[in-house]
């Protein structure tokens, strides 16, 4: 009997319990998916939190989400309370014993990043991701991540701001993906969240009027799988020389789908939509990764990860 | 996150259930009553909490489908649905014999526990089916009755309302015949020419009913609703007209359905301030006062 293959995952300097990582703005600020019977944090290698600036936001006016062929739409709008008020309200509350919790940093301005950064380098997160998909209001609006340059800003604003490590989310929406990894490297980014939602919009044809109250949306779930194996492909090409981990997420519904992410090169496997098909999913794609492990006669996850032949 | 109305929180546990489809049974207007087996959801369930439905294997969004009835002995919930989009429609398909994954019992439910008071339900469509729930569970303990409207024929058996209503009179004799049979008084409503309904809508039929009262009995009342929008409207102009609290139970797009993704949200206004509250876990169901959009 070949014995249990090893789970656990080394990622920016962490070690994760499992390569799961719940992905941010799916699972609120640590606490929702507990309530639900079955569900685990041991399950999880970590958590992402809700996106957080430094200010209070409301978000976007409803609707914020519609469902789309395969996927679906989301335009929340970055609601949270304010960086404080996550450092000194929800973070004391979670359970850091069951499993990391990891922010996920968002601002307007270097300055709000470095901030958020300074705020929570002094909590309980082990790590933060950056979302550098957000308008840089003092360039007209223009997202940091769509220029290598400006998305280097932001990594290097945050690395002077903590030590703790720095998980760039790049978003799908450039035809320059590589080149923004490497810039962002460059600049002190110690892993990748690979990828963002891809841009998009609904149509309600007897209202003629956009569905989501935000006109655009984040495309997500199943639709996006194909192009987020590309660009964890692509990633992989750039982030392998500097022996830098990739968190590969889009569209991951099962395990099956887990390890198609991992053997294009995902160190861990991030979970969204996903869990809104099945909120007990993380325990059904572990099964299956330990199956698969265990049938190919592979000691460990990390084994399996970038080990996509190419001919 | 603060936390948001004045209505009870359970934070309940919440269960993932494989549920067999035990019936399912079609009525006008395209409506039909699922009767699902979900032990878990049977026995927690609260009115005005809901099930997050899976539709079927391949459809990201689940949808959130109000509890109408349950039975903790049999373990079995029934819920009422109008196929209105691809999501409902695929579920009036589905048969007996038949699974769906669902998600339950999620949300604040009405607040019952005042049993002094008179409870007077308002529903319309599908929003009937919470009315239908809390009216079971006040039966015995507090008064309550209930108002029901509807521009297709009813998907329920009617017979000759046994109770006498103050204000209500004219074609309005027929009532729901279960909740008859537990001794709740009901009336039903249509602009659709319905035999034994009163003609037009349904608040303005609960609004003859209140109006009949003395003002005692009629300070004693609890308005809860749950149905379409200008319905809903109505009722929060008639709880303002009368000082009479309102209780109602609201609708949006749902996306996790646990207050993870914070995808549906209404606008709310509490000591002065404003919050997008999560319609799943902060609501559904939400003190009319505090709805800006209702104001």
């Amino acid at each position: 009997m070949p014995t249990k293959p090893d789970l656990t995952v080394q990622f920016a300097g962490l070690t994760l319990q499992t390569p799961i990582v719940l992905l941010s703005g799916c699972v609120g600020f640590g606490k929702e998916y507990t309530r639900v019977e079955g569900f685990s944090n041991r399950d999880v290698g970590a958590v992402i939190l809700k996106g957080t600036t430094i200010e209070p936001r409301m978000g976007n006016d409803p609707h914020r989400v519609y469902e789309t062929p395969a996927g679906m739409l989301n335009a929340i709008g970055l609601q949270n309370p304010g960086a404080r008020h996550v450092c000194g309200n929800i973070l004391p509350g979670l359970p850091h014993d069951e499993t990391q919790f990891w922010a996920n940093v968002s601002g307007a301005s270097l300055e709000d990043y470095a901030e958020v950064a300074r705020i929570f380098d002094d909590s309980p997160v082990t790590a933060m991701e950056i979302n550098i998909s957000c308008p840089n209001v003092k360039a007209g609006g223009v997202h940091f991540g769509n220029d290598a340059a400006m998305s280097a800003r932001v990594v290097a604003a945050m690395r002077k701001a903590t030590d703790k490590p720095l998980i760039t989310k790049l978003s799908p929406n450039n035809a320059n993906i590589q080149e923004i990894a490497e810039a962002c490297i460059e600049a002190g980014a110690d892993g990748f969240s690979v990828i963002n939602t891809l841009v998009g919009m609904a149509v309600d044809i007897d209202s003629r009027q956009p569905v989501l109250g935000n006109i655009s949306g984040g495309l997500s779930g199943p639709a996006i799988k194909p192009v987020a194996l590309w660009k964890v492909h692509q990633v992989r090409q750039v982030a392998a020389q500097y022996a830098i981990p990739i968190l590969g997420q889009g569209g991951i519904t099962s395990a099956k789908d887990a390890i198609e992410f991992a053997i294009t090169g995902s160190d861990a496997i991030g979970l969204g939509t996903g869990l809104f098909y099945d909120p007990l999913l993380c325990t059904k794609v572990l099964d299956g990764l330990s199956d698969y492990l265990k049938q190919h006669n592979m000691a460990s996850y990390a084994e399996l990860v970038g080990s996509l032949k190419t001919g | 996150m603060p936390t948001g109305t004045s209505l009870p929180d359970p934070r309940n546990t919440l269960y993932v259930e494989d549920a067999g489809v035990i019936a399912n049974v079609q009525h006008a207007g395209d409506q039909f009553i699922l009767r699902l087996k979900a032990p878990k959801t049977a026995a927690h369930a609260m009115p005005g909490q809901f099930m997050h439905v899976q539709v079927s294997a391949d459809r990201p969004m689940r949808r959130p489908i109000s509890i109408m009835l349950t039975d903790a002995d049999k373990g079995t919930v029934d819920m009422l649905v109008k196929a209105v989009g691809e999501g409902t429609r695929e579920l009036r398909e589905r048969k007996a014999g038949e699974s769906l994954s669902i998600i339950g019992p999620i949300g604040r439910p009405f607040d019952l526990s005042d049993t002094s008071r008179r409870y007077v339900c308002i529903g319309g469509g599908v929003g009937i089916p919470p009315m239908i729930f809390a009216a079971d569970r006040l039966a015995g303990q507090a008064d309550v009755i209930v108002f029901a409207g509807s521009e297709v024929e009813f998907p329920f058996a009617l017979r000759p309302s046994r109770f006498l209503l103050p204000g209500v009179g004219g074609n309005a004799i027929l009532g729901i015949t279960s909740l008859e049979e537990r001794g709740i008084p009901s009336r039903l409503a249509s602009n659709a020419g319905l035999y034994g309904c009163y003609e037009g809508h349904v608040p303005d039929l609960a609004r003859d009913y209140l109006l009949a009262l003395n003002e005692k009995e009629r300070q004693r009342c609890i308005l809860l609703s749950c149905g379409p929008h200008p319905m809903l409207h109505a009722v929060a102009r008639l709880s303002r007209e009368l000082g009479i609290p309102a209780q109602l139970s609201l609708e949006e797009y749902m996306a996790c359905g646990l207050g993870g993704c914070a995808g549906c949200v209404v606008k709310t206004i509490e000591d002065g301030k404003e919050y997008h509250r999560r319609v799943c876990v902060d609501g559904p169901v939400f003190s009319a006062g505090i709805l800006p959009e209702f104001a």
